[in-house]
């Protein structure tokens, strides 16, 4: 049995009881106005989460990452890793909005949608069974359908929340299809289960996990935005409320890659198929064709977006040597982990050049480090770690993937050519981040200043000093992803 | 007369490549809709059948959390399809053109 002051249990407790509560309390006071009130209450609650989780941790109540309960969650430092990124991007999207929805309706049914999707993310990464890995998908995907429908007068938001609904719930059917098979052939739901069945499987029954498996993927990989399954993508991040991107591009996405840990690539470890080389594929087209499509783009949230894909792909690389090199799934958790901060930064920039200016199109932008000053800088900073740039933190984690790539050259033969892609990929990248830089700094007239945001202001400092700071020193960030990572091998099977 | 375990899972994936091909050749938004909700029943139906024929009951619980998270998935798709209707009075997805690269 899971404890009641379990970390998973308590963060629901409390985004629980005021994501439901925050509309009551809208229908009670009366008004429309007033949205710093649900803000303050939603920032709280979210730091309330997320110091829940720090005191976990420090108070050392995480067990190591168990992958396995009996359970239908396990409160783990696997699970407490991904929380802590997701409520970091939460709160992000939070503070990002004190200052973009000043000018939109119904605050209160906003953030509490957030909250309730917040919840989702979390417990993805927490659940150990697929039923509730199945509730938690769908807790976290519902409220993100009606959030980037949010503006409800707008054409391109709402043609966004068609194309993402369409495409979110075509993921979740072909997932629940393939929990069902996976039902039928090992008899059980849990995943520790699962992966026994899997592992003592009946020979004739191989092509159903294959399928099964081969769901999975498909199904996660819409949310994450696998090149195959990406269309959706740059056209809902460019349609939606830019704070909303943040939560989708930071947030929804690192919750897939969970899920893909979790059930994937264990199944494919005791499944003992080279299947590993369909990710590593995966991986390679999905930085490619992200980078090369983000340098025809005229519009900053729709480059943004396809650089978000090209490192759904980085991120992608680590999964594919998991099974022989526990540093690349290291690599894996510090990306997410970085790019959770980097992404969401960049498109917190965004939103704030969207209220303040009403532009994204990038010829529109020149001038901006003059008029925008303290944004910019930003907006440069997360584009610079994006790409890798030392001594940012983004560098450590791309090193770290890589370096797992060539360690597992050993054992697999086309392990390297992933960090060549990657190495290459990065430089590409360069380009055209190098481009909006130029745009911001050397072209234009000398224009006037305008008042930036002061919770841009707010979410742009935070960010500048974690990725500075961890860039610098980032010991401590390796030591929590160590103890967070599991492992991954033929020797863990329940 | 009881029907064997492979005549459920052949409808199911018969139902499945109706919801695939549905997705992929109909353009009405109502229809779209349709189809994504015969691929979520395909696997209901399986979940059912797979939870007939083993020990304990499993299969039916997942059914009936599947069959309830799909009614709210609906009803948000639905609310957004009128949104849409208001809008451009269709709901043609090749008129939604909005957003290009």
């Amino acid at each position: 049995m899971i404890e009641i002051s379990a970390t998973p249990l308590i963060i629901i407790a409390i985004l629980g009881v005021v994501g439901v509560l925050l509309p009551v309390i809208n229908v009670i006071r009366k008004e429309k106005g007033s949205n710093s009130f649900y803000a303050v209450i939603t920032f709280a609650a979210l730091i309330a989460s997320i110091g829940y989780v720090g005191y976990q941790f420090i108070n050392e109540n995480v067990a190591p990452s168990a992958l396995f309960s009996e359970d239908v969650i396990v409160d783990d430092a696997f699970g407490g890793f991904f929380a802590i990124a997701m409520l970091i991007v939460a709160i992000f999207t939070t503070v990002g909005s004190f200052n973009y929805m000043r000018k939109q309706n119904y605050p209160a049914i906003y953030y509490s949608l957030i909250l309730l999707s917040t919840i989702g993310m979390v417990l993805v990464a927490y659940s150990t069974d697929l039923i509730m890995l199945f509730v938690a998908w769908e807790l976290m995907s519902i409220p993100t359908y009606a959030l980037v429908g949010f503006i409800k007068r707008n054409p391109q938001s709402n043609e966004a929340a068609l194309k993402y609904f369409l495409f979110g719930a075509l993921s979740s059917a072909i997932i629940v299809y393939g929990i069902s098979i996976t039902y039928g052939i090992t008899g059980s739901t849990n995943i520790g289960e699962v992966i026994h069945g899997y592992a003592n499987l009946d020979p004739e029954l191989l092509p159903l996990a294959l399928l099964s498996i081969g769901m999975f993927i498909a199904g996660f990989g819409f949310k994450m935005g696998l090149v195959p399954f990406h269309q959706w993508l740059p056209d809902t991040y460019e349609g939606s409320p830019p704070t909303i991107t943040t939560l989708l591009a930071a947030g929804t996405k690192k919750a897939g890659f969970a899920a893909t840990i979790r059930i994937v690539v264990l199944g494919m470890v005791v499944l003992n198929l080279d299947w590993t080389l369909a990710l590593g594929i995966l991986a390679i087209m999905t930085m490619t064709v992200g980078n090369v499509a983000a340098i025809m783009q005229k519009n900053l949230s729709r480059m943004l977006a396809y650089s978000s894909i090209a490192h759904a792909g980085y991120i992608l690389i680590g999964l594919a040597v998991a099974p022989h090199s526990n540093l690349g799934l290291q690599g894996s958790l510090y990306q997410i982990l970085n790019h959770a901060v980097m992404k969401g930064m960049a498109f917190i920039a965004v939103a704030g050049i969207v209220t303040t200016l009403a532009v994204t199109n990038l010829d529109k932008l020149k001038g901006l480090g003059r008029r925008m000053p303290i944004t910019s800088l930003g907006l440069v900073i997360s584009l610079l770690a994006l790409a890798g740039v030392p001594p940012l933190a983004g560098f450590w984690s791309k090193l770290m993937l890589f370096g797992g790539a060539l360690d597992a050259s050993t054992a697999l033969w086309w392990a390297p050519w992933l960090a060549i892609a990657g190495v290459l990929n990065s430089a590409l990248s360069l380009a055209y981040y190098g481009w909006i830089m130029r745009r911001m700094y050397f072209e234009g007239e000398t224009e006037k200043r305008v008042s930036e945001p002061k919770s841009v202001i707010a979410v742009m400092v935070f960010s500048i000093i974690f990725l500075v700071g961890f860039g610098v020193y980032p010991d401590p960030i390796i030591k929590f992803v160590e103890f967070a990572t599991p492992i991954v091998s033929l020797g863990i099977m329940p | 007369m009881v029907n064997e375990l492979s005549e459920f899972v052949l409808v199911s994936v018969a139902l499945l490549g109706i919801g695939i091909y549905g997705l992929a050749v109909k353009r009405n938004f109502i229809r779209m809709l349709f189809a994504v909700e015969i691929v979520i029943n395909a696997a209901n139906l399986n979940m059912v059948a797979f939870g007939r024929f083993l020990p304990h009951s499993g299969g039916q619980t997942l059914a009936l959390f599947s069959i309830a998270i799909a009614a709210a998935e609906v009803a948000v798709g639905l609310a957004l399809i009128i949104v849409a209707y208001r809008m451009y009075h269709n709901i043609d997805i090749a008129d939604f053109r909005s957003l290009k690269g």
